[in-house]
């Protein structure tokens, strides 16, 4: 297992991946990051220095999970790609999280989005221009507090808890949610097909779409992102129930991978889990 | 680029991510998945020969309007209100929802949408319930299944929030 840490002032979180039972190779990445514009004054003749505190800005936390396609060639260089690339670009963008009023917020968005269509356009170009080469999914989260910006493409999944419900941010592009949503498929159908868990949407892949959202959070809820090595063993309310309990947030994850590996772990697991501290 | 956002307000399944769907996507789906949080979708158009960019935030709706998040709301250049011509309880809301969103919002242009008219053997409103929002709104109908009146609302919403022809830069 690789585990890393990080705690905020807000912000419990912390990360895991594990490779599973059945795979040979962990193709999942994830990332915590830690954003904050600094200006430090170091001395000055000012009766005031708080002038400058305006300087300063406010912290961004960005989670990411990856999750390289299985089936192709270099599916663990693919979520590699895509976390670094994203990181590096809000790493370099860090200045524009600050004082986000509308325009700078459909900015911020607009900007992350782009540097995923870049990643994609990369990952295709990789894999010789034909969307075969290597692909991953993409789940992301942006917290400037209390807003959590949303970016996703995939099967990977993020949640929140809050009170106890667990509600579901993402919705999984998969050939069998795009058969249900078209009204060709029951739900049924969806989970008997071969083909129902194929991506419709992959950075690398055919095609990409981008979903975008947020939500505001508040203190005491719990936000999840995952790849599908959990969800496909550990149903919705096994998870509300961990991420439900006064643990830290290290200690949800290794619960969290510990169930996904004894209901099988069929496939690499991934979790980072933030616990939104009052 | 002139880009303008636009809130999608009304009670829980009123079809306001169908109209979404429907507008951005050219998709409707008989699938209900309520939304939680807000989906954004941008979707580019032109008004009058200028181009713009509507973002759409798609806010969750609720059971009681108590619930929504009225941050999600500030900022907001034009807001499209959705009831559900089937459910009657939807429109008796509005009125409580409009003090709601434009204390939040302000008063910015607004337009509210009359939803799943494909469903007129439903329809839980009268011709006079009809005559009276529109006393208070301006009202269009629509139906994210056949697609009837769903350009509409975005052109006018857009329209209005250009402001007149005159005024434009």
């Amino acid at each position: 297992m690789t585990a890393t840490a990080v705690t905020a002032a807000r912000v419990d979180a912390s990360g895991l991946t594990d490779i599973g039972r059945k795979r040979k190779a962990n193709e999942d990445h994830f990332v915590i990051v830690s954003l904050r514009k600094a200006a430090e004054v170091k001395q000055t003749s000012l009766a005031d220095p708080s002038v400058f505190d305006r300087l300063g800005g406010q912290e961004c936390l960005l989670f990411v999970v990856a999750d390289g396609v299985g089936g192709r060639a270099g599916g663990a260089i693919a979520s590699e790609t895509a976390v670094t690339a994203l990181v590096d670009y809000v790493g370099q963008a860090a200045g524009c999280v600050h004082n986000l009023d509308v325009d700078r917020e459909h900015e911020f968005l607009a900007q992350l989005e782009g540097a995923i269509r870049e990643t994609h356009r990369r990952l295709v170009a990789e894999g010789g221009g034909r969307g075969m080469g290597p692909a991953t999914t993409l789940t992301m989260a942006a917290l400037v507090w209390p807003r959590a910006y949303l970016l996703h493409v995939g099967d990977s999944r993020a949640f929140y808890l809050r009170k106890g419900r667990l509600r579901q941010l993402t919705r999984d592009q998969t050939t069998g949610e795009y058969m249900v949503d078209a009204g060709v498929w029951t739900e049924e159908q969806a989970r008997q097909a071969p083909a129902g868990g194929a991506l419709f949407s992959a950075l690398g892949g055919d095609d990409l779409t981008v979903a975008v959202g947020l939500v505001d959070l508040q203190p005491g809820d719990v936000l999840l992102l995952c790849t599908d090595g959990l969800t496909r063993h550990v149903p919705d309310d096994r998870i509300a129930e961990i991420l439900g309990r006064p643990a830290d947030a290290s200690s949800a994850c290794r619960e969290l991978v510990d169930e996904a590996l004894k209901g099988g772990g069929s496939d690499n697991i991934t979790v980072v889990v933030a616990r939104m501290q009052g | 680029m002139i880009q303008k956002k636009v809130c999608m307000v009304g009670l829980f399944g009123t079809g306001k991510t169908s109209l979404v769907q429907q507008f951005v996507h050219s998709l409707f789906s008989e699938r209900y998945l309520s939304t939680v949080g807000v989906k954004i979708d941008r979707k580019p158009m032109e008004v009058d020969g200028v181009a713009l960019t509507l973002v759409l935030w798609d806010l969750a709706g609720r059971d009681g309007h108590e619930d929504i998040t009225t941050s999600y709301l500030r900022g907001a250049h034009g807001v499209l209100y959705v009831a559900d011509g089937t459910r009657r309880e939807t429109c008796d809301q509005l009125p409580e929802l409009r003090a709601l969103v434009r204390e939040a919002a302000g008063e910015v242009p607004e337009l509210l949408a009359l939803n799943k008219s494909d469903l007129k053997d439903r329809w839980q409103l009268g011709d006079a319930d009809e005559r009276t929002l529109a006393g208070a709104w301006d009202v269009v109908r629509t139906s994210a299944k056949t697609g009837e009146g769903v350009e509409q609302i975005f052109q006018r919403i857009g329209r209005a929030m250009l402001g007149p022809k005159e005024a434009r830069p």
